[in-house]
């Protein structure tokens, strides 16, 4: 097989962009499309990645009208290689959130609109889902390509941390920030994932090791993981577990200290970087800018922040007081350490196995069942995608099985820099699997 | 009494500290020198420049600093105008350097840290609104701390003459104002003066402070722990009256950024002046003050002085004053050792300048012609120079200097031949 994508002779692009912004009306895939004539191939970037002469809003208000004058360097690297950005795809707001409901309009379930698209990368999860042949852009802190990924029926794959040049991404967690891609086969995701990997001098934080490739055949299942998640998402899996061991995977059980703490330990670090990275936003040099100069510093200032989202500011908020002198190190401090235990923990199996899970524990909500859960609920949604994410191993959620016509994901991991180990893992199971989806265009 | 500084200074580096913009050089124009990495702009990354590494590595060792195997940075977050990212990125624990000390005549004042950070950009206050200049921002600086172990006024000034002598000769511009907070206290309570700009003002401010403190104490009045202001007009200081509470910069580490290692750095022995200045005079039996005065700040001196012998060293002093007293700034370790052997004593400027061997070579290299041609060819490749020179004396003085310095001229007279020369052109 080889990697395929969707490209369009000048007849069929003006088609293809007018059937793409009807099915964008029903679905809020993107938040910008550009409508002039693209000569690659297409693929689609998530709003918080920078693409030169495209709107760059992350989602959010206080970030209207900012227009980066430069590339992302995996925006770059894929335009050198003949690729085509197509539009920004819509999001949670600076990326806060599991269902994608964090954006003015939010993005909608492919298979069925009353429902999420999961988040926070939830227009790259439903653009893949609807364009044939696609690949989008998207980026993971704690679980943003996992979630959309799972809830959409499409494969979402987020590399280790460092693995590809953050540069031109706009931080939520530097820490923790991860571009990777959204896709629905093995060969174009290893395709973009070729032309993107590497290190890059604009971007301290990437790194050029080889990307390896051990082949585990052995399977883990975290016991005192998964066995918090919904009864019928745990049935589904075993059925997976089932169908894998048949494949020739040996399955075996373990546990794994210290995972209870790793939502609040990634919610504490997160939340802590992200409040300074949302520093930046004051409202006179680029997106929002207030108008009225008869205000002093502080009101400006103040009348600028008021256009964060309640999300956006909740972080801010506790991410402040998470950093200040006499708290920092009852919390910050320990969530440190906490991440550096669970790493070692995970490694010790990652070693000779993948470690495998149902990607989300629970059935994809309807829009109306999590629009008004506590931030608490909401932040628990995301206790299997936190763990590889807050340690930065690479991993992959991919679609296995259609329950009432909605896609169920599992969510396999591997170790740093063992990247295409997933996508090998990926061909095998494609081998003897037919995606869905309940339209596709181009 | 005790006082302790916070020095900031600009390191000499071509390069901003976190981008490639130019750190000095082409300022003119405001917002020319900046970057998206400089203006803070989202999906920005800094990266560090090497050289600001290095450079730091040096001057906290000549401060007798411990290097930090692993040093980092963290960001200090605040909300001002002239801070693009809402956090300057500097150093706390994992600083360059820690535990150092500026020995001042076998009294040593502590140097608590030197670290690594960026400068903020420059905001131009207008009668009722603010410019915001980014060219400033990201240059490289080191905030050196120090220990509150200085006890009187003269000692400030010596530690202030010592730090500068030793950042000189790490390369430091050491005509640029240095930028100090100065904490003083004479009782309990500690007063912090910020941002005071240049060392005659930090003077004045201690002198200020000491003359404010010792009054307030002897009237039996409480000294209040705050922040104050210097102003230079009045030559006073006055509170900023900021709420007494502790600042909070929710200091976290820097994750755009990575650990990096200094172990590989090589870093060569400080040259400490004063020291050789004090082995000078012992070696010499010369006064040791007229050697600190020539060596301080003057690396040539310093190279001199260190090469001649004890016979020669009396002579060479007065040669040195001699060759400073005639104006000549130009000369080479050669011409020196040439003047060495020659009797100077009483001699007039003309007459050293012959026999130096410069006067005929001035004489031919000043010639008019050759300089009007050379003018000429300046003007005519640099369209903006000839447009700005006329009305722009900043064109008009940095014309003058390459034409003297291409033709090795020095003078008044040079200078404003030149000018009418220029003139002359521009008016045609
Ligand atoms: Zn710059």
């Amino acid at each position: 097989m080889t990697a395929k994508f969707l490209s369009l002779t000048d007849s069929e692009y003006a088609i293809f962009i007018s059937q793409l912004k009807q099915a964008n009306e029903r679905l809020n895939a993107f938040n910008f499309i550009d409508e002039n004539k693209k000569s690659g191939k297409i693929i689609s970037v998530k709003d918080n990645i920078c693409v030169k002469g495209m709107p760059a809003t992350a989602s959010s208000k206080i970030l209207q009208g900012y227009m980066p004058g430069f590339n992302a360097t995996a925006v770059q690297r894929l335009e050198n290689s003949g690729f085509s950005v197509i539009g920004k795809t819509n999001m949670d707001e600076f990326g806060f959130g599991s269902f994608g409901l964090n954006s003015e309009h939010p993005a909608k379930n492919p298979f069925n609109e009353e429902y999420v698209a999961g988040g926070s990368s939830s227009g790259s999860a439903v653009a893949t889902a609807l364009i044939k042949e696609h690949v989008s852009i998207a980026e993971s802190t704690g679980g943003s390509i996992s979630a959309p990924a799972a809830f959409c029926g499409v494969v979402g794959l987020t590399p280790t941390y460092g693995a590809i040049s953050r540069y031109g991404l706009i931080d939520y967690a530097s820490s923790l920030d991860k571009i990777g891609f959204i896709g629905k086969s093995a060969d174009n995701l290893r395709d973009v994932m070729e032309k993107t990997v590497g290190s890059d001098p604009k971007d301290t934080t990437s790194l050029s090791n080889v990307i390896s490739n051990k082949n585990p055949h052995k399977l883990y299942v975290i016991d005192n993981l998964v066995e918090n998640i919904d009864e019928s998402i745990k049935d589904r899996f075993e059925d997976l577990l089932a169908k894998l061991s048949a494949k020739d995977y040996e399955i075996e059980h373990v546990n794994v200290d210290y995972l209870e703490y790793s939502v609040p330990a990634y919610y504490i670090l997160s939340m802590s970087e992200a409040s300074t990275n949302l520093a930046k936003y004051q409202g006179f040099k680029y997106g929002f800018k207030v108008k009225d100069f008869s205000l002093n510093y502080n009101e400006f200032f103040m009348s600028a922040r008021k256009q964060f989202g309640k999300e956006a500011k909740r972080r801010v908020i506790l991410g402040t007081f998470i950093r200040s002198k006499s708290i920092k190190q009852r919390y910050y401090e320990k969530a440190l350490a906490i991440r550096h235990a669970i790493i070692a923990r995970m490694k010790k199996f990652l070693n000779d196995g993948f470690i495998i899970m149902p990607s989300m524990p629970i059935f994809t909500p309807k829009i109306s069942e999590v629009s008004d859960i506590s931030p608490v609920e909401a932040y628990s949604m995301d206790m299997l995608t936190v763990p590889p994410n807050l340690c930065g191993f690479p991993h992959m959620s991919f679609p296995y099985f259609y329950e009432k016509g909605m896609p169920l994901g599992a969510q396999i991991i591997t170790d740093h820099f063992n990247d295409y180990s997933l996508l090998d893992f990926l061909s095998e199971w494609e081998s003897g699997f037919k995606y869905k989806f309940k339209e596709e265009i181009g | 009494m005790k006082i302790g500084l916070e020095v900031h200074v600009a390191l000499p580096t071509k390069t901003k500290l976190f981008c490639s913009d130019l750190a000095y050089e082409n300022q003119e124009e405001p917002n020319s020198n900046v970057c998206p990495v400089c203006l803070g702009l989202p999906g920005a990354k800094p990266v560090l420049n090497q050289n600001a590494l290095d450079i730091s590595a040096r001057i906290a060792k000549a401060l007798n600093c411990e290097i930090n195997e692993k040093t980092w940075f963290v960001r200090k977050v605040y909300f001002y105008p002239d801070l693009p990212k809402g956090y300057q990125i500097t150093q706390l624990d994992g600083a360059i350097g820690i535990k150092g000390y500026v020995d001042l005549n076998g009294k040593k004042i502590g140097i608590r840290r030197v670290q690594i950070e960026e400068d903020p950009a420059r905001i131009i206050r207008e009668k009722d609104y603010s410019l915001i200049d980014f060219n400033r921002s990201g240059v490289p600086l080191n905030e050196i701390v120090t220990e509150p172990d200085i006890t009187s006024l003269e000692e400030l000034k010596n530690f202030i003459e010592e730090l500068r002598s030793i950042l000189y000769y790490q390369g430091v511009n050491i005509n640029q104002e240095l930028k100090t907070d100065l904490n003083i206290s004479l009782a309990e309570k500690r007063v912090e003066v910020k941002n005071v700009t240049g060392v005659k003002n930090l003077i004045s401010a201690a002198e200020y402070e000491i003359k404010r403190q010792s009054v307030l104490i002897k009237e039996g009045k409480k000294i209040n722990a705050e922040t104050r202001s210097y102003k230079e007009d009045s030559n006073e200081t006055v509170s900023s009256r900021e709420k007494e509470t502790e600042e909070e910069y929710g200091f976290t580490f820097e994750p755009d950024l990575t650990f990096y290692d200094t172990t590989k750095l090589t870093i060569p022995k400080a040259v400490i002046a004063s020291n050789i200045a004090k082995e000078l005079a012992d070696k010499n039996e010369y006064n040791e003050k007229t050697i600190r005065e020539l060596i301080l700040f003057n690396r040539r001196n310093l190279s001199l002085l260190t090469s001649i012998s004890k016979e020669e060293f009396k002579k060479g002093v007065s040669l040195i004053e001699k060759f400073a007293s005639f104006g000549i700034e130009d000369y080479s370790e050669q011409e020196f050792r040439k003047m060495l052997d020659k009797d100077v004593s009483s001699i007039e400027k003309e007459g050293f300048l012959q026999l130096l061997g410069r006067t005929n070579k001035s004489e031919k290299k000043a010639d008019k012609t050759e300089i009007e041609a050379g003018i000429k060819e300046m003007l005519s490749s640099d369209k903006t120079l000839f447009d700005r020179g006329i009305k722009d004396e900043k064109a008009m003085n940095f014309m003058i200097g390459e034409v003297k310095e291409k033709y090795h001229i020095t003078g008044k007279e040079a200078a404003d031949f030149i000018k009418k020369v220029i003139k002359g052109m521009l008016n045609n």
